[in-house]
This record gives C-alpha cells, structure tokens and sequence, in this order.
C-alpha cells in the first residue's frame, strides 16, 4: 500500500523547511516585524475640504471614515495599539466656530461607534487636559473608557486637548502629590517614575514603534514627545482623508524595511 | 463459489475507497503546494519590487544631490539661510567617532551661514570629542547655557553646543525634582488634585537651572540609518523641522543644501 502524508505547514518529501506566509496579511508584510502600536498625527483635513471647494465640517468627517479605516486594519493585522492626535492644546486657539463643530464631532463618533468597539472587543482611551471639554463629552468620554475597559483585541488611543509637553508636566505634578503624601521622596525622581505617571501608561505598549503624520509635514507637533525618541518617523504626502489602506501599506513596509535602534 | 464473508467484505469495500481517496489525497496534496510555491514567489515578487523601488529612488536622490552639489540647479542657488535660527543635528553614536565627518559637516554649515548648531549623539561621544573639534574646526565658539538667545543670534562665529542623553529624558527628570524641591520649600500650595502645580514655563527654567536650557531647532538632520530622533532633548522639539538625511559616511553637500531648502518652503501655522 502506497502512503501520502500531507503537511499542513507544507514540508516536501524531503522534509525541507521552506517559508510560510502568512495569508491574513497583505503580500509583503512580515508578521514578526508588524509594530505593536502605532502613533498618527491626523494632518490634512481642513486642506482636503478647501482643495474641494467644501465646508472644513466635510474635511473632519471624510477624515473620521479615514480613521475607521485604519482602526479596521490595525484589528486586522494584529497591530495592538493605535494612537491618534486628534485635537492639540494650540488648536484650542482655532476660530470657536471649529472648536466647537470640533467637539460635536468628537461626541457624535463616540456615541455612533459604541457598540463597534463593544463588538470589536476594543479599548477606548481618552488622554489630555479633559477638563478643557465641555462636560457632556467628557462625561462620554468616561463612561466610554468604563464600558470597554476590560477589552482586549485591540486599545485606541485618543490624544485630545493634548501636548507632549502637558503630558510631562502632568506626570511631574503626579509625582508632586505622590512626594507630599511620602510615597516619593524629593530627589528621587528618575525617567522611570516620570514614565510610570505619563498618561500613555494606561496601555501595555506606551512607546508608539512607528508613528505616521500626514499631508507632507515633517515635524510632531508637540505629540507625545517623551515617548518618541526611539520611533520610526513616516511622513506620508497625502492628507489625511486621503490615507487609505495603500498608504498605510506603505509607511508599514517602510518601517520593515528600516533598522532601528534603541539607544544601542 | 466461496461466498464473501463480512470482514472480507469490509476489507473489499476498505480498498475500493481508497482506491477512490488516494488520487483525491494527491491532487489535494499537489494543490496545497502550488499553491504554496505561487504565494511564496509572490511574496519574494513583491518584494523584489519594492527593493528595486527603493534602489531607483536612492539613485535619483544621488542624482539630483550631485547636481545641487555642482551648483547646476537653479532652485537651490539662493536660500533664506535666515530662517534657521537654529539646527541641530543627531549623529548615529556609531558615526560620532568619525570627527573628520563631522567637522566636514560643520564646515559646509559655516560657509552657508547658519549661526548655531547643536550636536547630539545619545551616548555623548560628541561631547567627549568636543575639544578635538573645536580645535581642529576653529570657526565656532562654545554654546553657554547662560547665553540668552538674542545673544547667540548676535555671535560672528557659529555658536556649538553638545547635547546627549544626559540633557534629554534625564535632565527632565532632574528639572522634575527642583521642582518638586520648590514645591515642598512652599509648603504645597495648590495641592489638590486636579489643580495646576506646575507649568510648562516653570519646567523650561528648571531645564535651565538644569544647565540643559538650548533654545528649540528650527530643523533637525538627524544622520544614521533609522529614521528617529535617538532621544534628542525632546522638551525642546515641540515645532522642530525633522529631515532624515542617511548615514553620516554618505553624507553629501546636495543633500544638505536640498535639507535646508525644504525648510526654507515650509509654512507653519502652530495648530492654530
């Protein structure tokens, strides 16, 4: 009686080993050099609706499906952590007439995708200065963060009201508190324990591996700065309405195919 | 004629199934690995591609920073060198050694016009070599913390500085507890939560008490193969031009002139 054994990881007769590839990504995508989390500086809307003649309202909104977008790929490609800089400390100076279309916005996507990230086993994050928002929202914001707290597939990481350098402060002043009630003593404060108060501490991977900014800028824009030293830096040409999966594509072949150092 | 018994049956009807299984199993078995071989030679296809992508652009790169270089391009004659008020640049710690590189570097700044550059390499090996290349590129003085910078604006000779992880995270840290110190010496007013304590301008003074008070880069050419800032004092990158320029071994004067061009084009609006 003749045998045929078949081997489902594909091993010839000889017992080769020979290369798998890993079918749930796109062709050229390494499972092994997929960045755990990944930052973007949503850059581009207001040009996107001027570029078309339309309301800056039509820019954020074209904007909002742009991120669904993205957060659909990240769960798809097993990218754990994704943050996004939604609206900064400087754009509180912005005409109110945006601020406020702003946070409605904010507010209406909150609420519309609730029960996405219930059923997407998504975590939802929120960090910033929240007392700057209108209480309404941050009253969401709160009850968004209880809700799928416990999620665990995927964290999104919305930055609002946000600077790199208020996240410092924040963390310092944290560690003030801590010294006055003597669980810190004065002097030893060190990277680690400031690291430890930043709010970026509420995920598992703090340090963005990869962060994308759109529209053809190359600066961060007071984003996140302590946590960016080591991170592959991709500035991406198009808007970000315009950044689909293509140009994601794009920046994640970027960052394998670079080094990366850690100090070293 | 001897009647088929039941095992004997069972045995016939075992065989003819797979008789009727083993081709199935083999064509099965021949799927899968084409299969396999087609998904692997488009995966090796793709990146193939994206390698010669990658290839082509470096060489028209190369091609243009040759032309920038020999002056043939029009663009790139005339730049508002004024500006950069400021530049840094981070060298890879592996590169910092090669201080010919760097005075070369330094050199074609001086001739550009920029008035103050600030060095950094996350191990500080810039710093160890700071008197070798002040000695050996002797048109440019020491930056001093205690320069206000109308002062280093004013300076005839290109003002250096040397910065290492040492006035990044670190001396964060150290800022921290001079104003934790500060804090406790005023008995911890305004010490509820949620209310102010500290602010953003207090933490800049305490950088400067600090001694790691350098004023913010315009722009920042950051030369080793990863596209990262390696830990430069990100306290002071908030608006900070980043031009990833390659490893400092190919550095190219085109490159730079085609750098600092771009930053010459740039318009910020501040998040406003």
């Amino acid at each position: 009686m003749e045998h045929f054994t078949l081997n489902h990881h594909g091993k010839g007769e000889e017992g080769e080993e020979e290369e798998e590839v890993d079918e749930t990504l796109p062709l050229g995508l390494r499972r092994e050099a997929i960045p755990r989390h990944v930052a973007v500086i949503m850059d581009g809307n207001r040009r996107w609706a001027r570029s078309r003649d339309l309301h800056v309202r039509s820019g954020y909104e074209a904007g909002a499906r742009s991120l669904r977008t993205i957060v659909e790929l990240c769960c798809k490609w097993g990218i754990k952590v994704l943050s996004v800089f939604a609206f900064s400390s400087d754009n509180w100076f912005r005409p109110k007439v945006e601020v406020e279309l702003l946070m409605s916005l904010f507010e209406r996507g909150m609420q519309e995708d609730t029960g996405i990230f219930l059923r997407e086993n998504i975590r939802i994050s929120v960090i910033g200065d929240l007392a700057k928002l209108p209480e309404a929202l941050q009253e969401l914001i709160l009850n968004l963060e209880e809700t799928t707290k416990n999620n665990t597939h995927f964290q999104l990481i919305v930055a609002v009201s946000y600077s790199g350098q208020y996240d410092v402060v924040q963390a310092c002043q944290r560690l003030a508190l801590k010294a006055k009630h003597g669980l810190v003593e004065p002097g030893d404060i060190d990277t680690s324990l400031i690291e430890q108060e930043l709010e970026t501490n509420c995920s598992e991977f703090p340090h963005p591996d990869l962060l994308i900014r759109t529209s053809g800028e190359f600066r961060i824009s007071n984003f996140m700065l302590w946590q960016l030293a080591y991170t592959e830096l991709f500035f991406a040409q198009s808007l970000w309405p315009d950044f689909g999966e293509a140009e994601f594509l794009k920046a994640l072949l970027a960052f394998q195919q670079r080094q990366r150092r850690y100090g070293g | 004629m001897k009647s088929l018994t039941p095992p004997l049956l069972r045995c016939l009807c075992l065989n003819r199934s797979m008789d009727f299984i083993r081709p199935k199993r083999m064509l099965y078995f021949w799927i899968d690995k084409i299969r396999n071989v087609l998904l692997r030679l488009s995966w090796h296809l793709v990146h193939s591609i994206i390698n010669l992508c990658y290839f082509t652009t470096g060489m028209v790169h190369a091609l243009e920073s040759h032309l920038i270089s020999r002056g043939l391009l029009r663009k790139y004659k005339s730049l508002h060198i004024s500006k950069i008020r400021y530049l840094a640049i981070v060298i890879e710690s592996e590169d910092a050694c090669r201080t010919s590189n760097v005075i070369e570097l330094l050199q074609w700044l001086a001739a550009l016009g920029i008035k103050h550059v600030s060095l950094y390499d996350n191990e500080g090996l810039l710093k160890k070599s700071k008197d070798i290349i002040l000695e050996k590129f002797d048109g440019a003085v020491l930056f001093q913390d205690t320069h206000e910078n109308n002062v280093l604006l004013d300076q005839p000779r290109m003002t250096l500085e040397f910065v290492s992880f040492y006035d990044g995270k670190e001396a964060v840290a150290r800022a921290a507890n001079v104003l934790l110190m500060k804090y406790i010496k005023s008995g911890g007013i305004g010490s509820n939560q949620g209310e102010q304590i500290f602010t953003e301008s207090q933490m800049s003074e305490a950088l400067k008490t600090v001694g790691s008070g350098g004023p913010e880069p315009d722009l920042l050419l950051i030369y080793g193969p990863a596209r990262c800032h390696l830990g430069f004092p990100a306290w002071r990158m908030r608006y900070t031009e980043i031009q990833h320029m390659g490893p400092l071994t190919c550095m190219t004067y085109g490159s730079l002139i085609k750098a600092i061009y771009r930053f010459t084009t740039v318009r910020q609006n501040y998040g406003k």
